[in-house]
């Protein structure tokens, strides 16, 4: 019991903070107990021992991040005000709507009709497309020959009236 | 300016806190991090050190929490540490570095609240009243955990050096 009570004390004995009369008494017990000032002897080890830890220093790599760090600090900071502007709002409830939509169409069960009909849908497009095509050729191709003819009109119209021979 | 300042010193609790050299180096950046997001939050009449290591004290004891570093490995003691001693006795100066590899890896032992007082007071060298106001402990709490870490690591040391020793 008087060993724990010590014990306790040992503490502030080495900080130098027991009154004068405390430290005498943990100076008696000392005197007389060896596990306690083995214990003292150990402390005192401990805490020389821990004080004279050097500092370490930093890796030059490791102060190069550090100087980085307010600019990508910034760089975040712009990225969310980026997404929380009032402006974006709209684009960004249109995204979500399109979002969800896909992805009914990607995990709902209809995806293969889905995709049926779509490619239906293209490869009906791609044959009136082609169809256009060809009327446009031919157009461009009467619009050739009126044009030509309307040239040989011109050539033989003779505006003096003259006979050619 | 803040990493010419600070950066040593966070750096080296991190490390003396954490015990793995590569572990302290990404602490360090991601308590700056957390610094330059939280200027706007320092009053200027406190003490910008006591402010800064209690950002950094509570950073490092929440990710210990989470990621349980008691269960890892602290980095050997001559790997980064090692200092060459300048006493003329080379044989209280083997002694002195046992004792040192001893207790460098015995701060693993103790809890994460009585470490960080210990890495406070004993290895950063600061007084009682200096370690409070960065724990944001009375007085009296912290010398509670530091004598009961002084305890405990005096153990360790009894324990360890008697099997160096053969005892």
């Amino acid at each position: 019991m008087v060993c724990e009570k010590i014990q306790d004390l040992l503490s502030p004995y080495l900080d130098g903070e027991l009154t004068p009369e405390a430290k005498a008494e943990v100076d008696a017990h000392l005197s007389s107990c060896r596990e306690c000032a083995e214990l003292l002897s150990l402390l005192r080890m401990a805490t020389d021992s821990l004080t004279a830890f050097p500092d370490v220093e930093p890796s030059p790599d490791l102060t190069a991040k550090l100087y980085a760090v307010p600019a990508r600090k910034k760089k975040f900071r712009f990225s969310l005000d980026f997404l929380v502007k009032p402006s974006l709002q709209p684009v960004l409830t249109a995204a979500a709507v399109l979002l969800v939509i896909f992805s009914f169409y990607m995990f709902g069960p209809y995806k293969k009709d889905i995709d049926k009909s779509v490619n239906r849908q293209i490869h009906r497009g791609y044959s009136q497309i082609e169809r256009l095509y060809a009327k446009a050729g031919s157009v461009t191709d009467s619009l050739s020959a009126t044009a030509e003819n309307f040239l040989v009109s011109l050539k033989n119209i003779n505006p003096l009236g003259k006979n050619e021979e | 300016m803040l990493v010419d300042m600070y950066s040593k010193k966070v750096f080296n609790m991190a490390y003396q806190f954490s015990g793995s050299y590569q572990e302290a180096e990404d602490l360090t950046q991601d308590i700056f991090f957390k610094l330059y997001h939280q200027l706007d939050k320092y009053d200027f009449e406190k003490n910008f050190t006591a402010w800064l290591l209690t950002l950094v004290k509570n950073y490092l004891i929440d990710m210990y929490r989470r990621t349980k570093w008691e269960k890892r490995q602290r980095d050997d003691f001559d790997k980064h540490l090692h200092a060459v001693s300048g006493t003329d006795n080379p044989e209280s100066d083997f002694q002195e570095g046992e004792n040192k590899k001893i207790l460098w890896q015995g701060l693993n032992h103790l809890s994460s609240d009585i470490r960080m007082a210990i890495v406070l007071k004993e290895i950063q060298g600061k007084k009682y009243e200096e370690v409070a106001e960065i724990l944001g402990l009375p007085v009296g709490t912290v010398k509670s955990r530091i004598n009961r870490g002084r305890l405990q690591l005096a153990k360790i040391l009894h324990d360890k050096r008697g099997k160096i020793h053969g005892l």
